[in-house]
């Protein structure tokens, strides 16, 4: 910085400068012409150059320009003969730092010199800072490209998928799993739809409420919902979302959807899976329930045997009547697993709940009868026709009022008198409830919870263990449920929900409906 | 008069067989449909032998078999346990029952897993009362 090139045409200036700046601690290097200097400038690039405007040859002006041409940080200080005002403005255009007029004095020289000097120190500065500057911007650029392509590399790659719009609601991020969700192509979506043209309606009024109103919810939480594909298909989902902000002002919204079709369909299997299963257990379980069976087949045969040896019609005929019953018990039994084991689709169709009540009331009067216990019926007026699966009513009332009069049956307290009640209730709009109560032996909590979960009877010859597991699967395959409340020696209440539809509809309508659910 | 047998059992087709091989083979049948009922005739008739039933309503087979084995005047009576049910099984319920501060009863002095022969049931009685 402190190299000066001194530039006079006239010696004894230059021999002046000279002394006085190297005295000032400079090093100094001095050209009597723009030529010679030039040379030299090229070959040492001081920082600093004092020139003399008026030189034959190459003038003042013109070193000026070449050095600033060949290093433009160079501060250049122009010696002005007394009013030269012209060539001092030019000098000035051309970038001169400074001049100083002729004659040179030491303190205006100096003070060029000081002025000179803080330049060169404020630009060295200045490159220092916009070098580091500059390089730091470059670092963090390649950050935040780092950290962008590692973001959209993970949305890219996100098995869920992940849509965002801006807050006009286009969106402006669809990705991969976005399109295995919702089958329309990212090139169709992206800058090309409103999320009104992707989501349900459900879910749209969510995000648009967030969105554009002040107080709209701003935060869902993961839920399980459905969207319709591009081909109309109702996929079952996962979704939540949120809305977006940047410096307090809501920017977007972006929504994260999990497929739930495979998830669906795995417990689906292993809901057929179980059942299976549990047939299979039961081969272990029925064991009991064939081997009755068996018994009454081989006494029948038996009695069979005897009465042709005897020539005894009675015996003949109690032994065929033994072993027609017990066919009868086979045949039940191995419908009963079949029904078990296979998928039903509910068939819906107009009926009369209450007429069913009634019928299964009939069917099992004479058991009751039989078995001393009275059945009561307490039904809903207001029920009127509507559509539901009347085999499933049918099927679920049978085996529940059938358990309900067993458990009077084997009910220890004698003193009793043993009823079942058969209630049926309109719930809401669309659903009915009935209910099957007796005041027989009721359940210990741990028969209660084996109900419905494995081959499972406490009714000797008369038990299976299938009836409550193909009731509570009826009841399911209707959208609907079973519950029990048992109280030990006092008696156990079933209560199955199930949902209806108005009556009088178009059969695939509420199939569907069913479906959706 | 042949011996006297008591059957309990709560389903008619058993009764019937078991019945029709007692009155082939020279005894009397005795009837009960249920264990309460079962425990009531034991007490009056004093039957030489009960063939017994697992489980029945009003009174299962497992609490009369108990009632039968701890009356005095009754405990000498053998039992033929005819069930569905498995041995093992009907021996560990009456080991739980021990268990649960219950007396501790014999075994039934025989045990018979449905399905049975006519001609089984009927060695099987003639061995124990002849």
């Amino acid at each position: 910085m402190n190299r000066i090139l001194l530039i006079d045409d006239e010696p004894d200036i230059l021999r002046v400068l000279g002394i006085s700046l190297r005295a000032d601690g400079y090093q100094v290097r001095t050209a009597l012409s723009g030529e010679e200097a030039l040379a030299i400038f090229a070959r040492e690039t001081p920082e600093l150059v004092i020139t003399d405007i008026k030189m034959p040859g190459m003038n003042g002006i013109e070193v000026l320009r070449e050095v600033k041409n060949i290093r433009a940080e160079t501060e250049v200080i122009i010696i002005t003969g007394h009013g030269d005002i012209d060539s001092a403005i030019e000098a000035l255009q051309y970038g001169a730092s400074d001049f100083i007029n002729k004659p040179v004095r030491d303190q205006q020289l100096a003070i060029a010199l000081q002025r000179a000097q803080e330049k060169i120190q404020i630009k060295q500065q200045l490159r220092e800072y916009t070098t580091s500057l500059e390089q730091k911007v470059a670092a963090a650029t390649r950050e935040i490209r780092r950290r962008s392509n590692f973001q959209s590399k993970l949305i890219r790659s996100s098995n869920d998928g992940i849509v965002a719009t801006d807050e006009d609601l286009k969106i402006v991020i669809y990705n991969t799993g976005a399109e295995r969700i919702f089958g329309f192509p990212h090139q169709s979506v992206v800058h090309r739809m409103q999320i009104q043209d992707l989501y349900t309606p459900q879910i749209a009024d969510l995000i648009v409420t967030g969105v554009t109103q002040e107080n709209g919810l701003e935060e869902f939480a993961w839920q399980e919902t459905s969207i319709v594909s591009k081909n109309g298909d109702i996929i079952p989902v996962r979704f939540s979302g949120s809305i977006l902000h940047e410096k307090g002002r809501k920017m977007g919204s972006v929504a994260f959807f999990q497929d739930l079709r495979e998830i669906k369909r795995l417990e689906r299997e292993l809901l057929k899976a179980e059942r299976l299963a549990a047939v299979g257990q039961t081969v272990a379980g029925l064991a009991h329930g064939l081997k009755n069976i068996l018994h009454g087949l081989k006494g029948g045969s038996y009695l069979v045997d005897l009465g042709i040896k005897k020539d005894d019609t009675e015996k003949l005929k109690s032994g065929w009547d033994m072993i027609k019953r017990n066919i009868g018990r086979t045949s039940e039994l191995v419908m009963d697993l079949l029904t078990y084991s296979k998928e039903r689709e509910p068939e819906f169709e107009d009926c009369f709940p209450n007429e069913i009540a009634v019928e299964v009331a009939d069917l099992l009067a004479e058991k009751a009868r039989e078995s001393r216990v009275e059945i009561k019926k307490s039904l809903d007026p207001s029920i009127q026709q509507v559509a539901m699966d009347p085999r499933i009513i049918h099927t679920a009332l049978l085996n529940l009022v059938t358990n309900a009069i067993d458990a009077c049956l084997f009910d220890e307290d004698t003193g009793k008198e043993w009823q079942v009640v058969i209630a049926t209730t309109l719930e809401d709009d669309n659903t009915i409830r009935f209910d099957v109560s007796d005041n027989g032996t009721g359940m210990s909590k741990d028969v209660r919870d084996r109900l419905f979960t494995s081959f499972f009877s406490t009714k000797g010859h008369r038990g299976t263990g299938l009836g409550l597991m193909v009731t509570r699967k009826f009841v399911e395959e209707h959208g609907g449920r079973i519950d029990v409340a048992s109280t030990p020696g006092e008696g156990t209440t079933f209560t199955i929900h199930l949902p209806f539809e108005a009556a009088g509809q178009k059969k695939e309508n509420i199939q569907q409906e069913i479906k959706k659910r | 008069m042949g011996k006297k047998v008591l059957v309990v059992d709560d389903d008619p087709d058993v009764r019937l067989f078991n019945v029709t091989v007692l009155e082939e083979n020279g005894y009397t049948p005795l009837v009960a449909t249920n264990g309460e009922e079962g425990k009531n005739l034991a007490k009056h008739e004093k039957p030489d032998l009960v063939i017994l039933d697992v489980l029945m309503p009003r009174e299962s087979g497992i609490r009369l078999y108990r009632e039968l084995k701890t009356d005095k005047n009754l405990k000498h009576i053998p039992i033929i346990m005819l069930s569905g049910i498995a041995e093992k099984s009907f021996l560990r319920s009456q080991k739980v029952l021990a268990e649960f501060g219950d007396a501790p009863v014999p075994e039934p002095e025989a045990y018979l897993e449905k399905p049975v022969d006519a001609e089984e049931l009927a060695a099987t009685i003639k061995k124990i009362i002849g």
